[in-house]
This record gives structure tokens, sequence and C-alpha cells, in this order.
């Protein structure tokens, strides 16, 4: 090993080890994957055990959605307006139901419609239990079909399979011209979150290193550091070390979020729930898998149409040289103060850049080829997080090369002038260095040591 | 004298317009204990982190062991600064062999080297001890074995008895001694307790305000800072011959035990040069009865508060 690269090595695994096994570090790693694969599970389970809970009583004051039978209840004039849901039912009749009636028969809610409704459109739901959003949504489509059904049929002139035919709802499927590959807004979503958590990790772990530093400062250890190796190496060895760190976590949960949803999977796919959720689907239970439950879930189907390779691999290199950028700043504003309240202030130029790209990147996920979202992942200090949110949706090859190679560039230059001004703050006690003294330490480099 | 560890020649060193230490000459053999004196921001911890390299000289030469100063030279020495710390969240070994590390040490060797200091200083159990749980003193221990567990030729020690308590501060000079006496270290000790100086050093050199105002071999540092100062032990009327003396000498202290024509009297008196030792007691015993005199040799603490008087008159 290099002279260079030996003590940079020995300072890297101290960062890095002293860190990890830090029972914060351990709990933060092992928690996190079971949060999001709780929460994916939670959204599997809850809203599948959810749908069986709303059975609606729908009073037909004026006959006019239903037919009575020769054995009793009421039907619908028009049953396939009230498709069989799991998580939703519905009873017909005439009359109002009292509070304890509705009870004693399982019902969780009452409807009522009239001839009023006709013209106002609106109904009134009475509830004793209140039903899930997805159930009430799931109630206005159906009520709205059979008041439409019913006013086609006041018209003669219209027949209502015919209208229903003709009827269209347009979808846009939003396909990539030259690679035929379908884009949409949850897959800018994942992006946006993926650089939403770049940023989190950034400032986490940056804040990371400026601790460091300021410990190693206020209890004077950097001077027997500093009596071995250059600076430079010191700087360097701490960015990387806690970058390390990071990635460490960030690949133990990509690694444990993988094998919990497998184990997920597999539990789902072996289980009671997955026979009766294949016949509420009208499915085989044998033809289905997981992947067919979390495809039919709207919240995460759009999970399985991304590049995760291409997303995890440029996620790792945009993580990198935003990490070196933004850990010089933070090293930086460590060596220049002796406690960390005196950091505050020193943090803002820091902290605005992250905002800045925070508020870009939002504005991305709507429009991600805008100019602003193009020029925003060409700058530095927000192309991490705004190239994250446009990759999904296809990105010419050139723009992720030059954002890439401005991003490096202006990371090496900032590592050069962080390590400058670092050198000689480290080694400043009791006076806090002022802009114009920061600004000599950067174009005068020989101020520094051996 | 063999070819000197530290050579310096005209090495200066300023801070925007504060000139920290102004051109210094300084020269350090192997085996020597130095001692760098001078009050607060005289410019010792400027000079110790020139030497150590931490920081560059403005100008002048700055030679060790005969070559002139880099990098690779940073291994063959140990640098214990004045205010000093250690990572609270490394244990006892994990923390020494971590700086071996950084010096090139192999593992194997660090830890036989650390086993056998831990012995010395009599701290065998502390190899996985949180350094959060020693106390200033403990720390201090730890400290001085991690500077000089890779067994360096040059010790550069800031303060290093600061913490310690009288048993732990002889126990660690008593293995500074054998580093010098038996494998030729040779080291530079910056400290202001002024007995250690007295008690170790062969040189010592001395900065204030960032200029070298003293240097020489402790003894005849202390000799020449006598200035005509003697001791008398005397017997006689005491007033006629102070009367006497009246200014041609300044007398310094008196004391007195027992009465009348029985008396002892000790003074201490500052003699002018144009009146030696010799003329003088030729001249004392028409007066009193000498029964002792002798040249006071001061005290490294006289010559240090001496020397920054003079200095800043």
């Amino acid at each position: 090993m290099t002279p260079w690269l030996h003590p940079l090595g020995t300072i890297v695994r101290r960062e890095f080890v002293t860190r990890v096994r830090r029972r914060a570090f351990l709990v933060a790693t092992l928690l996190m994957p079971l949060l999001m694969v709780g929460f994916v599970a939670a959204v599997v389970l809850l809203t599948q055990s959810a749908e069986e809970e709303a059975k609606v009583w729908v009073v037909d004051h004026d006959g006019l959605l239903t037919v009575p039978t020769d054995v009793g209840p009421f039907v619908p004039r028009c049953p396939s307006c009230y498709p069989e849901r799991s998580m939703l039912s519905y009873r017909f009749g005439r009359e109002v139901k009292s509070k304890e009636e509705l009870e004693r028969d399982g019902f969780t809610c009452m409807l009522e419609f009239d001839e009023g409704v006709v013209q106002s459109e609106k109904m009134q739901l009475l509830q004793l239990t209140p039903p899930s959003g997805r159930s009430r949504r799931a109630m206005e489509r159906d009520m709205g079909q059979a008041l439409e059904r019913l006013k086609v049929r006041e018209q003669p002139e219209l027949d209502y399979d015919v209208y229903l035919s003709l009827k269209t709802d347009v979808s846009l499927v939003v396909m990539d011209y030259e690679t035929g590959e379908k884009q949409g807004d949850a897959k800018a979503m994942v992006g946006f979150f993926m650089g939403i958590f770049m940023c989190l990790f950034v400032l986490v772990y940056g804040m990371h290193i400026m601790r460091g530093v300021i410990e190693e400062k206020s209890n004077r250890i950097v001077e027997v550091v500093l009596s071995t190796v250059r600076p430079r190496q010191l700087l360097a060895g701490k960015i990387v070390g806690i970058g390390l760190v990071g990635m460490a976590q960030m690949l133990a949960w990509v690694l444990l979020s993988w094998v919990l949803f497998l184990l997920l999977g597999l539990g789902v796919e072996q289980s009671d729930w997955m026979e009766s959720w294949a016949q509420t689907q009208g499915l085989s239970a044998d033809a289905v898998d997981f992947q067919t439950v979390l495809s039919s879930q709207e919240d995460l189907a759009f999970l399985l149409d991304i590049h995760w390779p291409v997303m995890l691999g440029f996620g790792v290199l945009y993580f990198v040289l935003g990490f070196g950028l933004y850990g010089a700043f933070f090293a930086t504003i460590g060596a220049m103060v002796e406690q960390e309240s005196d950091a505050q202030y020193l943090m803002i130029p820091v902290m605005l850049p992250l905002t800045f790209s925070y508020i870009l990147a939002i504005q991305s996920i709507d429009a991600p080829e805008s100019w602003l979202s193009v020029v925003s992942s060409f700058i530095p200090f927000s192309a991490p997080i705004s190239m994250m949110v446009r990759l999904p949706m296809g990105v010419p090859w050139w723009h992720v090369a030059v954002s890439l190679g401005i991003l490096a560039a202006t990371t090496w230059c900032l590592v050069r002038l962080a390590g400058r001004v670092y050198r000689v703050a480290i080694l400043m006690y009791g006076k806090k260095p002022g802009w114009r003294e920061v600004w000599r330490w950067m174009v005068r480099p020989d101020a520094g040591a051996l | 004298m063999s070819q000197p560890i530290i050579h310096t020649t005209g090495i200066c060193k300023s801070f925007g317009d504060h000139q920290a230490l102004a051109p210094l000459d300084l020269e350090v053999g192997a085996g020597q204990i130095v001692g760098l004196l001078g009050p607060n921001g005289a410019g010792k911890t400027t000079l110790l982190r020139m030497l150590t390299g931490i920081t560059k000289p403005d100008e002048g030469t700055l030679r060790m062991w005969g070559q002139p100063h880099h990098r690779d030279l940073l291994s063959r020495m140990g640098y214990l600064p004045e205010e000093r710390g250690l990572y609270k969240s490394m244990r006892v070994a994990e923390q020494v062999l971590y700086f071996a590390a950084l010096r090139g040490m192999e593992r194997k060797d660090a830890e036989h080297e650390l086993r056998g200091w831990l012995e010395r200083l009599e701290v065998e159990g502390w190899w996985n001890r949180e350094v959060a749980d020693l106390s200033k003193g403990m720390a201090q221990k730890i400290q001085f074995i991690a500077t000089v567990l890779h067994r360096p030729e040059l010790l550069i020690l800031d303060e290093p008895f600061s913490g310690l308590d009288p048993i732990n501060a002889a126990l660690v000079r008593g293995e500074m001694l054998r580093l010098v006496q038996q494998e030729g270290t040779t080291l530079l000790l910056s400290t202001h307790d002024m007995g250690s100086v007295e008690a170790l050093c062969d040189d010592v050199v001395m900065l204030h305000q960032g200029n070298k105002v003293l240097a020489g071999a402790t003894d005849e540092v202390r000799e020449s800072a006598r200035k005509g100062r003697i001791f008398l032990r005397l017997k006689g009327n005491m007033m006629a011959f102070a009367a006497e003396l009246g200014a041609r000498a300044e007398l310094l202290t008196k004391m007195t035990e027992g009465e009348g024509s029985a008396a002892v009297h000790e003074v201490e008196l500052a003699l002018p040069d144009a009146w030696p030792m010799p003329g003088f007691l030729k001249w004392a015993v028409g007066h009193v009865e000498v029964l002792e005199a002798r040249p006071v040799k001061l005290s490294m603490e006289e010559v240090f508060v001496q020397t920054v008087a003079s200095a800043l008159s």
C-alpha cells in the first residue's frame, strides 16, 4: 500500500468500525427494513381486511332503484351497478331503519335515495361505523352509476346498454418513443424517494462528519493525529469512512428489505388469506402469487415497474459524489468551531442548497423534463436529487454523463478547497475565523502542514 | 557533538500580523534532554507544531536527523501535545493500536509493545477499558503510551506531567529517563514545571514573545543567571555590617537564629560585577565572623522569572 493510502485506510477503518458497532446504528439498521416491509404488509393486509366492514342499508323511498320480488326483499333494477366486493355490500328496502334495527341486522351505515337525489345529486349517508375512504369512493361510484342509469332510462330515445357501450373513459399509457418503456408518476416518485433518502443520508451522515471533526478538535486529539498524517488524509478518511457507514446502512436496508419481502411473500402465498383473496378477485388460488397481490394494489404496483439495478447503481454513484461534496463542507464547518452550537449559523450555506434541491425535486415529479428540472439536474448541488427523479422517466445518456461529470469535477475542486480551510481552521482555538480569513486560506495553499 | 537530531536556522512563523516565532536557531543533539521554556504565548507550541510537521515555517531551514524535514521522518518522532484527548468511543488498547497503525507499526509488534508498557505503567488490566471511564490521570498514562509505543527516536512532550499525581508523575519521569539512558531517545520537554527541568534537562531553551531569550546547559544557565548572588552565615553586629555595606551590594534576604552575641545571621547578597566574591570576603572578614560563604545557584524558577522580567524591561 502506498504511504498515502496506508494511513487513509487506517482512518477509514476507525471511522467505520466505531460507528457501525454503536447500538443506535444497529437498531436503526435493523428497524428500518422492518418498518418498510411492515408498511407494505400493512397496506396490503389492512386494506384487504377493511373490505368486509361496510354493509349498507339503501333506503329507496320512491322505488327508483329497486323492484320487489315475490320472495320478499327488494332487488336492484341494475344489479351490475353494484359489483360484488369483499369490502362493501348492499341491501335494499323501502323503509328507514332505526339505529337499533341497523345494529341488529349487522349494517354499518344507511343511504337514503329519493326523487330529490336525482335533482341534487347528493345522498345522505348515516353511519354507525365510519366506512373506509375506499368503501366511500366505491359507494359514490356505484350510486352515481345507478343514478346515471336512471337518467338514461328517462330519455326514451336513449338505450342504456347502447349508452354504456358508447360511454368511454380514456386513460393515458405513457411510453417512451424509442424504448417503448412505460412511464408514470409512480416511477418518478420512486426516484423522488431515493433522492430524498439521499438528501436525508447526506444530512445525517454529514452531521456525523461535523460532530467527529468537532470532537477531534475540542479534545485536541487532532494534534496527535496531524503529527502523523496530513490534514487532507484525515479529512478524506473521515468523509470516506462515514460515507461507507451510510452506504453500509443503505445496503443493509436494501438486502434486509428484500429478504423480508421474500419472507412476507412466502408467508402470504402459503396463508389462508391468499385463498380468500384470490376468490374475491375471481382468480384461481393456484394461479396467483404475492406479485399478483402487489400489482393489484394501486399504491404499490409501481414497485414492480422499476429498473432497480439501474436506479440503485446510479443512486450509489450520485450518493458517493454528493456526499463527498456536502461532506467536505460539513467537515470544514466542524473545523471552524469548537462546539456544535457554534456551527448553527455556518450551516446555512449547506442547508440552503439541500432545501432548494428538495423543492426542485417536488417540482420535477410533475414535470421531469421541464427546463427547471433539467437545469437542476446539471447543477452539482441539486443534481443528486433532481437526476434521481428524472432517471426512472428516461433521460438521454449524455444528460447523465454531463451531470455526473460536472458533479465529480465540482466535488473534486470543493474537497481540495475545503481541505485548505480545514487544515488551518482545525488548529485554531479561541477565535472564530471570519469569511475573509477562510477565503485567504483557500487561495493561499502554502499556509498548511508539512 | 554528533549530528544533531534537530537543527533549525532562522525558522519563523507569523499568523496574519502576529509574529508567533521570530527567526530561531536551535540545535538538539542525540540522546539529550532539552527543556523548552517560556511563558504562555511565547511561541513554544508554534515551534513544536513545526517540528512535528503540523505547520510549516514561513522561512528558515529545518533539518531533522541531518536532512530537510519531510513527512517520512514523522514516524521517528512521538508527540504528546499539551492539551490532549482520546476518542471516547474507543477502548484503551484499540485507541493506542490505532495511533501505532497510523505510524506504520505492525499490529503484532504494537500489541507486544503495548502489553509491556501497560505493565511498566502498572495498568495491566486496562486493555479493554472504555476510554470514557478513565480519569484525567489515567488518560494521561494512555496518552503517554500512545506517544512512545512506536519507539520514537525523538520524543516531544508538552507538559507531560500535568494531571498526574506525584507517584504517577515519578513513574512516568522514570520511564522517560529509561528511554533516554537505555534506548538513546532524544527528549524535547516543554513544561512550566521547573522542578522537572532541573531534575531532567541537560539543556534549556527559553522563548519569550517569539524570541529566544536564553539557551544553554541547565547548570550553566543557572550559574550565569546568578549575577553575584552569594550566601553568607555570619556572627557579629549585623546592623553595623549592613551599614558598612551600604549601597555597595544589595542585601536580598536575612534570617537570624539566636539572640545577642550568640546570634547567627544568614544573608543573601547580590554583589556588583566590580566586586567579585574573593574581594568581598576579604572585606567582610574585617567586619564580621564569616562562618560559611558560597555562591547561590538560582533555581530554574528564579531563572525563569528573572529572564522574563529582564526581557520585559
